[in-house]
């Protein structure tokens, strides 16, 4: 368990008797970049919401740094270095692409975060807008800065989406279903992004074609209802039989 | 006719001071709160008993009253609401009336079950011939209008209330940011029950205190929130003054039929823009 930086052990999560996450114990490496795929409905979203707090399972402990956070409330979590993104991309459409990421940055280190800052404007003059502009450039998006975020296209709200959470000095990005409801080019840019970002954080990426995750990690999880089925090298788990079964006849998977 | 305009402001001016932390109790942390009704009534019943039974001046037993609403309506958000979020609509109902009928209880035992009078506190009109105002109505209206300046500035230019602005949207992604959304909607909760008992304070010395004030005041804010929006600060001014000036326009022509009225309103509002709960 100590060697991994996120773990979960024996973590199940039934709502109305329907168990949607059952008893999985499964635990990120430092540094790795971890695909988890299933069938729709398989309970990847469950257990996602588990890892990052938003639902407290019902039996079984999280585990962070090898000390438990079980019980740690969601938004503490972000505080650890734990980020997360939505299956729906979750930005403020009625604020602006700066306003967006000053919400994010405000509480993030530098001399405006202190404390007794009360007016935006204030912070803003502390340099904060300058924080800002950078961590809009990481995805190309500080020529956005003033536009409305409900007139940006859904590709880039994604690609906001992903610099706020880069903004928030992760130690483990989870990312749920980045590429749900993009264009083939958006799905390339996005995928381009996650290749920079190997390394450099531990990253896991939930998404249920398996073909987009092929290429991008370096270990592949399987989740079919609501359990682990397995988990290796992603060429090797795509031709487990078990993995075939769940996904037969949805998804042309070719084995080497 | 002005007369009846004036009056109209003046019931508008206290329906938004006292409907905003309805609104945004509503439409932040999708809870509705009866016990809203029992802090205005506080806020009455603590002006009455500063002003009149301690003698304390208007202005000092008026801050009092406020002063005294603030712990309140705190230990009713940490022990009822923060216990409904995310639970079904009925609980909330059921847990928030129940804190407002043991709130007329307490009022009833404590001062009795008749009104009390209390007296205008200024006492002066300004006669322009055509149209008498009282200066305590006119204090009404402006204060109502500076609260909704303050609070606008509030929601736009501080970091507190762009959290919560961004909390109205989406709760979850605040969440994602780090920020313990709950704190900041806490805030803005008892921000909202000082302001409902600023509203029962303001109101008390145009009628009478009596310990089902409150229930009457929560009839006609349910009906300014449904009108203007759950959690909409412009629309909640733009109701509450227009319901305020239909309620006197109407008593004007029929008396009985004033507060009816409202609920008219309402209910085309409602077939015109049905509310999502």
């Amino acid at each position: 368990m100590s060697e991994h930086i996120l773990a979960t052990q024996g973590v199940s999560k039934a709502f109305d008797g329907l168990v949607a996450t059952n008893n999985v114990t499964y635990g990120l490496f430092p540094g790795e970049t971890a695909g988890i795929i299933g069938p729709n409905g398989a309970g990847k979203s469950t257990f996602f919401n588990l890892l990052t707090g938003y639902y407290p399972p019902d039996t079984g402990q999280v585990f962070y740094h090898g000390r438990e956070i079980t019980k740690l409330p969601a938004w503490d979590r972000v505080n650890l270095g734990l980020v997360r993104t939505f299956q729906l991309v979750s930005v403020f459409d009625t604020m602006t692409v700066l306003e967006n990421m000053m919400l994010a940055r405000m509480r993030q280190g530098g001399s405006y975060a202190s404390k007794g800052r009360f007016f935006f404007g204030r912070a803003r003059r502390k340099g904060l807008d300058d924080e800002c502009f950078k961590a809009l450039a990481t995805m190309g998006l500080e020529g956005k800065a003033g536009t409305r975020t409900s007139d940006l296209s859904y590709g880039e709200k994604r690609e906001l989406e992903i610099a706020i959470a880069l903004s928030l000095n992760p130690q483990v990005l989870l990312l749920d279903e980045p590429f749900a409801g993009l264009s083939l080019v958006e799905i390339g840019n996005i995928s381009e992004v996650i290749k920079k970002l190997k390394g450099k954080f531990t990253i896991a990426i939930v998404e249920h074609k398996i073909s987009k995750l092929m290429d991008l990690v370096d270990r592949l999880s399987v989740i079919n209802e609501g359990a682990l089925v397995c988990s290796g090298e992603p060429r090797e788990v795509i031709c487990d039989p078990l993995v075939r079964e769940c996904y037969w006849g949805k998804e042309d998977m070719v084995c080497y | 006719m002005l007369q009846s305009i004036f009056y109209g402001l003046t019931i508008g001016g206290i329906l938004y001071i006292t409907s905003i932390g309805l609104s945004l109790t509503f439409g932040a942390m999708r809870i509705v709160n009866f016990a809203h009704g029992m802090v205005y009534s506080v806020g009455a019943y603590g002006l009455y008993y500063l002003s009149h039974s301690l003698g304390l001046p208007f202005l000092v037993a008026a801050l009092g009253s406020l002063l005294l609403a603030i712990p309140l309506s705190y230990v009713i958000e940490r022990l009822v609401i923060r216990r409904l979020y995310g639970q079904s609509i009925d609980y909330a109902i059921v847990a928030t009336y129940a804190v407002l009928l043991i709130g007329v209880d307490a009022i009833k035992w404590i001062f009795g079950p008749n009104p009390l009078p209390i007296s205008d506190p200024v006492g002066i009109s300004l006669n322009l011939g055509f149209l008498e105002m009282p200066v305590y109505r006119l204090i009404i209206i402006g204060l109502s209008f500076l609260i909704f300046v303050g609070l606008s500035i509030f929601f736009k230019k501080t970091i507190v209330g762009k959290i919560v602005v961004a909390g109205l949207q989406d709760r979850e992604a605040v969440r994602s940011l780090g920020i313990n959304i709950d704190r900041y909607f806490a805030i803005v909760f008892v921000l909202g029950s000082a302001l409902a008992a600023l509203g029962g304070v303001l109101y008390a010395p145009l009628s009478t205190v009596q310990p089902y004030m409150g229930f009457q005041v929560l009839v006609l804010t349910f009906a300014v929130v449904i009108v203007g929006g759950m959690g909409n600060f412009r629309g909640t001014a733009i109701a509450a003054f227009s319901l305020g000036l239909i309620i006197a326009l109407t008593g004007r022509i029929w008396g009985p039929a004033a507060e009816a009225m409202v609920f008219v309103v309402m209910a085309v509002v409602l077939i015109i823009r049905p509310i999502e709960v």
